[in-house]
């Protein structure tokens, strides 16, 4: 590749268009970077689950595989990067192969090393620390970005929890989160002593907690991409929470919204400039690439406050990397590979977030992330396959085709559904089905699913289909209380 | 399976004729490396004078009963014996009253079946016997109850098998902390999680192996792997990680009543039959320190004990599957 500096989109665009490095996406699913291979020659998917049964072209996944006894997505990507068709696969198509996440930890990157990788994300330990909630209030509280009222300590009792709060003068209506964590699976509504004693084990001896005054509020997401030219800043995303069609977890994420009129332009632009000044912090914290920040909107101020930061691609990425601006300049993620890439660029930041901020560069997308929410357990033997759905008259949701691009969606009577749980699988609460993927509105004004949504998951579950395990069954007492005697 | 539950207040004729009965199966077991593999008779004693210096003196009695030999004794002291696995799931309930619920997966025919009730040393305990005064699971009129699972790592290393760490536990402990403090100091020989869980509700995990320093979690819930799945095939074998994952969600998900809590665990994917391939719930186990109450539970069944008016007796349980 020539040596000269990339001045403008276009030139961006050729540069990766052109590419030769091969450059890996390792992950459970690909379904973060969705697309993300037509934008980059030599750009493939090492994958654990098939959601394509094989169809899609850029999708690697090795074929002996056991299964699933993973406790994290660091665990399956080590797997991954430590079997052999895997590294026969980089091995064979040569080159200087670059690595991406969704997760990874040091031994992700200590099996990077050995493979002669390099991996295009700052340091695992430098975003765990980023990770941190407790950092991340640090970080904002320097940036000038707010978080919630709340106080840091560590709790060793629901009394001391009390006194904790009570000196902080947050009340006693309080969400706790750990340090770490995500999808609702570490975030504890905490009102009364049996509230904590429902989470105790979770929260007295995990360290400092971040302990917050509860808020009535909506959930936001937004991505933005900290380049050395200054930070680029997506579209205000809306947040699905805790639907139980969708999901068992109390305010777990289970999706997101695009489109341009979910906040009012107050609230979109007031948004964008604390993602911006948090992408600056970060980058004088040392941290530079992809990152995702949620705010927690006031349903009765509008006020903005920090709820978390993600330092890394999340699972609503697919959503601003498909957004219509990324189809008319290019995907926010395409900039972090090229902040990556040690390729010079200049890139006027503050006119392409102008652009990115008009209300035309976005068109109207959802995602919902459905997980069985039924309290059972048995062994999934039909699951709906990847590819476009349609909706019937009746309600009815049939396949359609396949395919494994979402922009081939053409109406709201479509879906794009990617599949995760696969036949022969456990079918446990909380296990994910898939994602599906429309076009408009998922959600009401107020923020509750719509009727159109509720169809469209009706639809899916329906055609999930599981058949019990084993129950065993011992006699009832066969009372025999004359044992042998000593 | 013959189920008894037996009570002597001291050690005496009923124990003997115990160790006369299962000590045939439990010597050829404890020879199955040769006798050089373990500890000599004084080692052992030095070990137990060591580590638990409270029960050296029922330690000698109990040799004394069972024949006074240097096999028994050496068998008697638990001082690293043969590697044994078990599967196993325990929890505590998250409601108001300390329950807390176990199931003891294993093999059906190289488990006593014996709920022992003792009052050795002046203390009353009563519990499932292994290896005639080892404990898996119990109460102590103090109020507090303890239980074991696997800890699902391949390590073995000197030190204790783990009934007889519970039984000392159970003899010598009154509150969660006390045992938190022992669990932490004494050697085992293999990895377990062991979980106390006292009359005031106060409860910890201790994830004990035996080439590193114990962990004292406030884990609620324990099945068979410690803070990483190490040994990915007894893991994937018995399912620690769905079990776990299994039970957190039942804990933190659901304001489950108490019977429906303990009901998860008469039902898979708690609930296992895999006899043919090794290990079965062999019983589930509901200990209830403040009212100093157990139950042995059986898909259909449940058979109450408690610590202050036990009542001997017997049942023929048949686990489906189980020899």
């Amino acid at each position: 590749m020539s040596a000269t500096v990339l001045k403008n989109i276009s030139e961006i665009r050729r540069f990766f268009h052109r590419n030769d490095d091969p450059v890996y996406f390792i992950s459970a699913t690909n379904f973060n970077l969705l697309g993300l291979d037509e934008w980059v020659k030599n750009f493939k998917y090492i994958c654990y689950i098939d959601c394509y049964g094989g169809k899609h072209p850029n999708v690697f996944c090795p074929s002996e595989q056991p299964h699933a006894e993973f406790q994290s997505i660091e665990d399956i990507n080590n797997y991954l990067l430590q079997h052999k068709e895997v590294i026969d696969f980089i091995k064979r198509r040569g080159g200087k192969p670059k690595f991406v996440f969704l997760m990874f930890d040091e031994e992700t990157e200590r099996l990077s090393k050995e493979l002669g990788a390099d991996v295009w994300f700052p340091k695992a330990k430098l975003r765990t620390k980023m990770d941190n909630k407790i950092e991340t209030v640090r970080i904002g509280n320097k940036a000038g970005v707010p978080s919630v009222p709340n106080v840091l300590a560590e709790v060793k009792s629901y009394e001391n929890l009390r006194a904790t709060c009570e000196k902080a003068g947050i009340g006693h209506d309080l969400v706790l989160q750990s340090a770490f964590g995500d999808s609702g699976h570490t975030t504890f509504f905490i009102k009364s002593e049996a509230d904590f004693r429902r989470h105790e084990h979770e929260i007295i001896g995990e360290g400092e907690i971040k302990i917050m005054k509860r808020i009535d509020c909506r959930g936001s997401a937004i991505e933005a991409c900290a380049t050395k030219e200054g930070t680029i800043v997506g579209p205000l995303m809306t947040e699905l929470v805790g639907f139980k069609d969708l999901t068992p977890y109390r305010g777990g994420w289970c999706g997101n919204e695009i489109l341009s009129t979910a906040f009012p332009p107050k609230v979109r632009q007031k948004a964008r400039e604390l993602t911006f000044k948090f992408g600056e912090q970060l980058r004088k914290e040392g941290y530079r690439g992809y990152f995702e920040l949620d705010f927690l909107i006031d349903k009765k101020t509008g006020d903005l406050w920090l709820g978390e930061l993600n330092p890394r691609i999340t699972g609503a990425s697919s959503m601003t990397n498909h957004a219509a601006f990324a189809h008319a300049d290019a995907p926010l993620f395409l900039f972090h590979l090229l902040e990556f890439s040690k390729k010079k660029f200049e890139l006027d930041t503050s006119e392409l977030n102008n652009r990115w901020a008009n209300p035309d560069m976005i068109d109207s997308w959802s995602q919902m992330v459905i997980k069985h929410t039924d309290d059972n357990v048995d062994i999934c033997t039909a699951s709906p396959e990847t590819g476009i759905y349609k909706m019937l008259e009746d309600g009815r949701v049939v396949f359609d085709r396949f395919d494994y691009h979402r922009r081939a969606v053409e109406s709201e009577n479509e879906a794009f559904f990617l599949r995760i749980l696969q036949p022969g699988d456990y079918r446990y609460e909380g296990a994910d089905i898939g994602i599906l993927v429309t076009r408009g509105r998922s959600m009401t004004k107020a923020f509750q699913l719509n009727e159109r949504a509720k169809k469209w998951i009706h639809g899916i579950k329906r055609t999930v289909d599981g058949k019990p395990l084993a129950v065993a069954e011992a006699g009832p007492a066969l009372a025999d209380p004359a044992f042998k005697i000593l | 399976m013959l189920w008894r539950a037996i009570s002597e207040e001291q050690p005496g004729p009923k124990w003997a004729g115990l160790f006369n009965e299962y000590w045939p199966d439990y010597h050829r077991w404890w020879l199955k490396e040769g006798d050089k593999a373990r500890p000599t008779y004084a080692q052992s004693r030095r070990a137990l004078t060591t580590h638990m210096p409270e029960i050296v003196p029922l330690y000698d009695e109990l040799c004394e009963l069972a024949g006074g030999g240097d096999h028994a004794a050496r068998f008697l002291s638990f001082d690293t014996p043969p590697a044994y696995l078990a599967g196993c799931s325990q929890a505590i309930w998250t409601g108001k009253e300390p329950v807390m619920v176990r199931n003891y997966d294993y093999k059906a025919n190289a488990f006593d079946s014996l709920v022992l009730h003792t009052g050795w040393q002046g203390r009353r305990v009563m519990g499932t016997s292994d290896g005639l005064w080892g404990l898996v699971d119990g109460v102590n009129d103090a109020g507090l109850a303890i239980s074991l699972t696997f800890g699902g790592r391949r390590v073995v290393g000197t030190g204790f098998g783990v009934p007889l760490i519970l039984r000392y536990v159970m003899q010598t402990c009154e509150t969660a902390e006390e045992a938190g403090k022992v669990l932490a100091r004494v050697p085992t020989h293999m990895s377990y999680n062991v979980t106390v869980l006292d009359r005031k509700r106060n409860y910890l995990t201790a994830m004990m192996a035996p080439d590193r320093p114990a962990i004292i979690t406030h884990a609620a819930v324990a099945t068979n792997h410690q803070e990483n799945v190490e040994w990915v095939s007894h893991a994937r074998f018995t399912a620690t990680v769905e079990r776990e994952r299994f039970l957190l969600q039942r804990l933190t998900l659901h304001r489950d009543p108490e019977e429906k809590f303990i009901g998860a665990f008469l039902k898979p994917p708690l609930y296992s039959t895999a006899f043919n391939a090794g290990f079965g719930t062999l019983y589930t186990a509901v200990y209830r320190p403040r009212k100093r109450e157990m139950e042995l539970r059986w898909p259909g069944t449940v058979w109450p004990l408690s610590l202050n008016e036990f009542v001997e007796g017997g049942r023929h349980v048949r686990v489906p599957g189980a020899a």
